[in-house]
């Protein structure tokens, strides 16, 4: 690297600086500055005093952190393999030149163009046992309506099913420009030799779009971690905690208890975490390859 | 060519006005937005004592009747605590503020609030024109940090037509229970004569209400919710016993399940229930549906302190208030005396702010006929010589209430036992008093 650079000179790293620069002090600085903080008990308005690890010993301490993380993997679980199944499954259906497919690649896609605040007063009116459509629906057909958003067996699957919901244009999109990637002629060769459906699905599709397959899987846990404004308008993470996520916590802790401190530590876990579960999906794929 | 710059540049500056040489003071408020009924220099076309209205008339009244002064008015959601701290550590922070008297604390402990008194003592408003628990809630370290603006509490909101249907009303007044039990006797009976359940509560994403009932009950009997401002006590027989009585209505049915605050609220209004547990604030809204012919509360609507049902030696009643802080940040000397004549105008029109059904922060309001005058007041007035609040030396009470209030709900709810809420309620709030910086 040293060697080619000398080779090629110093002055091409200036026009990498700008953005080295805007990288460097929008986000290096603010990570280091998070880890530091996190070792430091502190409030919003300073008073930081050194205490080494002993936000993250109290973390582990901590009922409602650790049930927060255990929400967080939860609903990772819960959303990811269906968003990933059910955008690729939309995509394959959709990946046609037809007005049809047009029209619903516009209206699949249309969710995700929401604000989560539009979106959750739509999912309200939808879920709220008093008066929501749902409710209206079960009575209309004899069944009692059931409490999704105070229920806590309920409201982390009910947030799940809404964020997949809202999530899904996206990766359909991904899906659908990765398979237009693949050569047609492929697919007429495999046609000629008359393979099945599930043969060129198997044999020729998901190798030529596995690169977006991992892409979307890693993006997706990435972005599921980070749940906020979902469970933050519709259930407060209630109840008991039910549907309390990591971000949830993270901004209760630091805004409403100004234990900033405390929150940065948090901060660091789901960073870590998300960080794991960003190269699960790359480092599962070098292996599958490998084998 | 030269045309087309010209008349661009002409078009540029048409854009500009002058500078605007009055002094400009951003007020930051709670209370929700109304504008849309609400035209400016005229009376509320509905609802004309919601705490929406009031307020937006006052402050339309203050700007009309002060020309040389211009407000900059922020309307927040409540409690708008998270956007006022993010504005402070921003440099930005609004001239006056809304605030809780239970949370100025946690501004005054950092040096963030302004002291009033200098201020307020040009302006003609003095600490003794306070009643004395409005007075000791905005008092730190000798000095005044908030303007009282009213006191508060939570209250029995009645609808009497459902009351009077099931023999619960005696000489035109409510029949109130006198002991647990008997609340619990007078709920069945309601209920059966009903078909409705008893009281209407908050209970989905609900904050504040069941730690308030807490809060009630336990300092009627005297017990010691903080021993010290750094630990809180919850797991003491009275507090199982409050949270088994709410929790035993709620097995029984005697409540209305999983609604919000909003679903309850529209609960009581179309006479879903008996009693709704809500604050003094509902006041103006619920008299305003009394009014109107054909609904549900028309001319059956009283609201009573709550009732007292384990023989305590005070009467019940957790109260806290509304005040006006203003933030340290720099400030001309002219924006400087706006801020304080706008406070001096709150102060003097804190009896037309009582009219949403809050109680008075302002002594001399107390014996004023046109407030007594108002309706339920008799009822209430007393609440301010008795009511109790929590010490002013705890920080994070707006924290603690939400803590408290989740656990409570779990237990009410089943979700845990209660000795294990009030355990682990006690666990959470200890934890982050501990470790305040």
């Amino acid at each position: 690297m040293i060697g080619r650079l000398n080779r090629q000179g110093w002055p091409n790293l200036l026009f990498a600086l700008p953005f080295l620069l805007v990288y460097g002090w929008l986000l290096v600085y603010p990570l280091l500055a998070g880890m530091g903080l996190s070792l430091n008990r502190a409030n919003l308005f300073g008073g930081a005093r050194f205490i080494g690890f002993e936000n993250y010993i109290r973390l582990f301490r901590d009922a409602t952190f650790l049930q927060a993380l255990g929400n967080s993997l939860l609903f990772v679980v819960m959303c990811v393999p269906v968003l990933v199944v059910l955008a690729l499954g939309l995509a394959l259906a959709l990946n046609r030149a037809t007005r049809f497919a047009a029209f619903m690649r516009s209206a699949v896609f249309a969710s995700s163009v929401l604000s989560v605040t539009v979106m959750t007063i739509i999912w309200r009116q939808i879920l709220a046992i008093d008066g929501g459509l749902l409710s209206h629906g079960a009575h209309a057909i004899g069944l009692p309506a059931l409490p999704f958003l105070s229920d806590p067996n309920l409201a982390l699957p009910s947030l799940a099913a809404v964020t997949v919901w809202w999530s899904l244009g996206l990766p359909m999109m991904l899906f659908l420009s990765a398979l237009q990637q693949v050569p047609r002629s492929v697919f007429e060769a495999a046609a000629l030799d008359r393979a099945t459906p599930w043969t060129v699905f198997r044999q020729i599709t998901l190798p030529a779009i596995t690169p977006a397959l991992v892409l979307v899987t890693a993006y997706e846990c990435a972005l599921q971690f980070q749940v906020f404004g979902q469970p933050q308008l519709l259930t407060q993470g209630g109840p008991n905690g039910a549907s309390r996520p990591l971000v949830l916590y993270i901004y209760e802790t630091g805004f409403n208890q100004w234990d900033i401190g405390y929150a940065a530590a948090a901060s660091q876990m789901l960073f870590a975490l998300i960080l794991v579960a960003a190269f699960v999906p790359q480092l599962a794929q070098r292996l599958w390859r490998r084998a | 060519m030269r045309r087309r710059v010209f008349l661009t540049g002409l078009a540029a500056l048409s854009g500009c006005a002058r500078p605007d040489p009055r002094p400009t003071i951003t007020v930051q408020r709670i209370f929700g937005d109304c504008r849309a009924h609400v035209p400016k220099g005229g009376a509320p076309t509905q609802n004309i004592n919601g705490e929406c209205e009031i307020i937006t008339g006052l402050l339309d009244r203050f700007e009309a009747e002060n020309p040389d002064i211009r407000l900059n008015i922020n309307t927040v959601a409540w409690p708008g605590y998270d956007q006022l701290s993010a504005q402070i550590a921003a440099d930005d922070a609004p001239d006056l503020v809304t605030m809780h008297m239970a949370v100025i604390p946690d501004y005054q402990i950092h040096g963030l609030l302004t002291p009033l008194d200098a201020g307020l003592k040009a302006q003609g408003v003095t600490p003794d024109q306070f009643t004395p628990v409005a007075r000791r809630a905005v008092t730190m370290n000798g000095e005044v940090y908030g303007l009282p603006f009213d006191a508060w509490t939570q209250l029995f909101h009645i609808n009497m037509n459902l009351f009077a249907k099931a023999g619960l009303v005696r000489g035109g007044e409510p029949v109130l229970p006198r002991s647990a039990a008997e609340l619990l006797d007078q709920a069945r009976r309601f209920r059966a004569a009903t078909s409705k359940p008893y009281l209407v509560q908050s209970a989905v994403n609900e904050r504040a209400a069941y730690a308030r009932n807490l809060y009630t009950y336990l300092l009627s009997a005297h017990e010691v919710i903080f021993p010290d401002p750094h630990h809180i006590r919850l797991n003491t027989p009275r507090a199982r016993e409050v949270v088994g009585l709410f929790k035993r209505i709620h097995d029984e049915r005697l409540t209305t399940r999983d609604l919000d605050y909003v679903a309850a609220t529209t609960a009581f209004i179309n006479g879903e229930g008996g009693v709704y547990i809500v604050g003094t604030w509902m006041i103006g809204n619920f008299d305003n549906e009394a009014a109107q012919p054909g609904r549900p509360l028309y001319r059956g609507y009283r609201v009573k302190p709550y009732p007292a049902l384990f023989g305590d030696p005070v009467l019940p009643a957790f109260v806290d208030g509304h005040a006006w802080v203003m933030p340290k940040k720099a400030r001309t000397p002219a924006q400087e005396r706006a801020a304080f004549r706008l406070l001096k105008f709150l102060s003097v029109h804190e009896g037309d702010w009582t009219r949403s059904g809050h109680l008075t922060s302002m002594a001399e309001v107390v014996g004023d006929p046109v407030y007594q005058a108002q309706p339920h007041r008799r009822d209430l007035m007393a609440i301010t010589s008795y009511g109790q609040g929590l010490p002013t030396d705890v920080q994070r009470q707006f924290a603690i209430q939400a803590m408290l209030s989740e656990e409570l709900a779990a237990a009410i709810t089943g979700i845990k036992p209660v000795e294990k809420a009030l355990i682990d309620a006690e666990h959470r709030i200890n934890d982050m008093l501990t470790n305040l910086s």
